[in-house]
């Protein structure tokens, strides 16, 4: 592993612990804390491609087992992969890996700008939104005994404001690209 | 030891901006002069591997440094223009026992020569300290104590006294010139080059001058002029 | 940056690393087999203890305590009123259970000793080749050194953006964050290689 990568995926593990202290974005009132952290998973992902991505989300998670209070809300400690939300936090690795490879599979510096920045999006959704959840759902379900169906509904709440991040992201990835392209071309 | 350059050129993304320099450097102070952007950086970058020669190749005591860039890098150390970039680690004293980590020293011994090391520099007092709160002068200091710990043979150092204020750059300057090491000083400070052997100019990525410092500088002002 | 670890010298403060990560991985796998309410309530009280053993204060408790006690409740309140009472009952028992648990692990387990128990689990990676064990040790100790140059560049940002009279949004503070961070890459990675950190 190139000594670059180490230092990409550390310094973006870095921005997404951040985006976990600036003000949440709060809509809906069900517990799984609504912050920008997710939004800095999809980036994670769009930005750094898939491989570089996956790095990151797992230093977060990492950093948070050995007992840094470095999650949303303050949370850290083994204690994080005990819960019932442990699902979303898991889950980030498998949307970093999806929407970079995404990303990386469905954008060229060739496209028009408005092509990319759909494209970003489609990626963040999937990877970002869809895999995400199916994860998280999953696990909740498994961990209260709710049943998967009504843990689906009650997550419903999110998704507005999850597609909101998909846009920032969306937007975010395609102007980073611009300025500092260092997403990996797959042909 | 003996840097030797035969015909090394570099070029980023198609410009030259090295162009090529056949040169045999033995003596135990080197200075490196030129205007902003003359490739100063680029020429000493290549010393340690981490610039490659796009033609040409750079032997290092006869190891080619292409080939081999770890063991060159083991005995040549390098402190960058802008030390923030270089500590790695978050505290002082940690980021200075890195540079150790790999030498299979016990634990004790390590923590020993850290100590040694930061009272050498008289920081002593850094040790606990966070990098990324630490002044300009006090940064080039903790890249230096580094450095110096792992005992490099030869050190080279990028601007060490940019950014410093006077009683800062003496304390580096002395520090510097009290090292039984050979160096290589890159610097606009030209009062640095003091005693030095030999003084390298560059200009528009050519080696332009190559003396004794009196000369060389003299040189140097014409062409600034 | 602060930790969750909490100095201290009761039992569990003494106890190793290893054992507590391992007994909180029984434990979790063992909470998922009972199914006796009674039995749960009585493991609910022994973790409580164990909990209490550690001689945090109480505030000190609370504060880690709550965010996720929180969640606990309102998912298993649903549970109740949308499956049935007992099934309610069983996840609230199991869950907090674990919560009080990993709360006692995390505070009375150093991060420098959790590390090594991450670094010796990754030693058969690498073996297999997927990563160097080393790595990860070095990785950690980068992201915690930027945390606080990224929040600083983060204020700056924002303060660059009101006194050129722009309202700071998220989208125009993200961009150039990302990019004046992700640029520093290519020296760090330089020095890193320049100093032979990792060999
Ligand atoms: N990685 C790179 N990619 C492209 N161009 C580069 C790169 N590094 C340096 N250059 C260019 O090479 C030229 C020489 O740069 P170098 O850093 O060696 O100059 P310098 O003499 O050290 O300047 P200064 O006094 O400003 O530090 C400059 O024009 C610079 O823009
Ligand atoms: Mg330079």
């Amino acid at each position: 592993m190139a000594t670059k990568d180490i230092v990409l995926a550390a310094l973006f593990a870095a921005i997404i612990i951040l985006l976990g202290i600036v003000p949440a974005i709060s809509l809906g009132f069900i517990p799984v804390p609504v912050t920008a952290q997710s939004l800095g998973v999809m980036l994670a992902g769009a930005v750094l491609g898939a491989k570089r991505g996956v790095m990151a989300t797992l230093l977060v998670m990492l950093i948070a087992a050995i007992g840094m209070p470095i999650l949303a809300g303050g949370r850290g400690g083994i204690g994080v992969f005990m819960a019932p939300t442990t699902g979303y936090l898991i889950g980030w690795a498998f949307a970093a890996a999806v929407t970079g490879y995404l990303a990386e599979r469905l954008i060229t510096p060739e496209q028009t700008g408005l092509t990319q920045i759909v494209y970003f999006f489609i990626a963040s959704v999937i990877g970002g939104i869809v895999v995400l959840y199916a994860l998280g759902i999953t696990w909740v379900a498994f961990f209260t005994g709710i049943g998967l169906s009504k843990a689906f509904l009650g997550s419903l709440i999110f998704i507005p404001g999850d597609i909101l991040k998909a846009g920032i992201a969306a937007l975010a990835g395609r102007a980073v690209m611009v300025g500092y392209p260092l997403l990996p071309q797959r042909a | 030891m003996d840097i030797r350059f035969e015909d090394a050129e570099v070029r980023f993304a198609g410009r030259t901006v090295l162009l090529p320099v056949r040169l045999d450097l033995t003596e135990r102070r080197i200075g490196i002069i030129g205007l902003n952007g003359s490739g100063k950086t680029t020429f000493a970058r290549l010393i340690n591997g981490l610039v490659r020669p796009s033609k040409g190749r750079i032997l290092v005591d006869g190891l080619d440094v292409t080939a081999e860039p770890d063991a060159v890098r083991r005995q040549v150390g390098y402190i960058f223009q802008n030390p923030q970039n270089q500590i790695i680690l978050p505290i002082v004293r940690d980021d200075i026992a890195l540079g150790l980590k790999n030498s299979r020293l016990p634990k004790g011994e390590i923590e020993f020569r850290v100590q040694a090391m930061l009272e050498r520099l008289s920081i002593g007092e850094l040790g606990g300290r966070r990098a990324h709160e630490l002044s300009g002068g006090e940064l080039q200091l903790a890249a230096l104590a580094a450095i110096l710990v792992t005992e490099p043979r030869l050190l080279i150092l990028d601007e060490p006294t940019n950014q410093l204020d006077l009683r800062n750059r003496n304390r580096v300057l002395q520090t510097i010139t009290s090292l039984p090491q050979q160096l290589i000083v890159i610097t606009h400070d030209l009062g640095l080059l003091d005693g030095f052997d030999r003084v390298l100019l560059f200009d528009q990525g050519r080696l332009v001058g190559d003396g004794v410092p009196a000369d060389v500088i003299a040189q140097y002002e014409a062409l600034a002029a | 940056m602060k930790t969750l670890y909490a100095e201290g010298d009761s039992i569990l403060h003494r106890a190793s690393a290893r054992s507590k990560l391992v007994g909180l991985l029984l434990a979790g796998i063992l909470t998922f087999l009972v199914t006796s309410i009674p039995l749960l309530i009585g493991l609910l009280v022994a973790s409580a203890l164990l909990l209490l053993s550690t001689r945090l204060g109480l505030k000190d408790l609370l504060r880690r305590l709550v965010p996720l006690a929180v969640t606990i409740s309102i998912l298993c309140g649903l549970t109740m009123l949308l499956q049935t009472v007992e099934t309610g009952i069983i996840s609230l028992l199991r869950l907090t259970l674990l919560l009080l648990v990993s709360t006692a692990v995390t505070a009375t387990t150093a991060i420098s000793d959790v590390m090594d128990e991450i670094t010796a689990a990754a030693t058969p990676l690498e073996r297999l080749g997927l990563l160097r064990a080393a790595d990860i040790g070095l990785a950690i100790g980068l992201v915690i050194r930027f945390v606080p140059e990224v929040a600083e560049r983060y204020e700056v940002l924002r303060d660059a953006h009101t006194a050129r009279g722009i309202r700071p949004k998220t989208l125009s503070l993200l961009v150039p964050l990302i990019i004046l961070t992700l640029r520093d890459a290519d020296e760090i990675a330089a020095a890193i290689d320049a100093r032979g950190v990792r060999r």
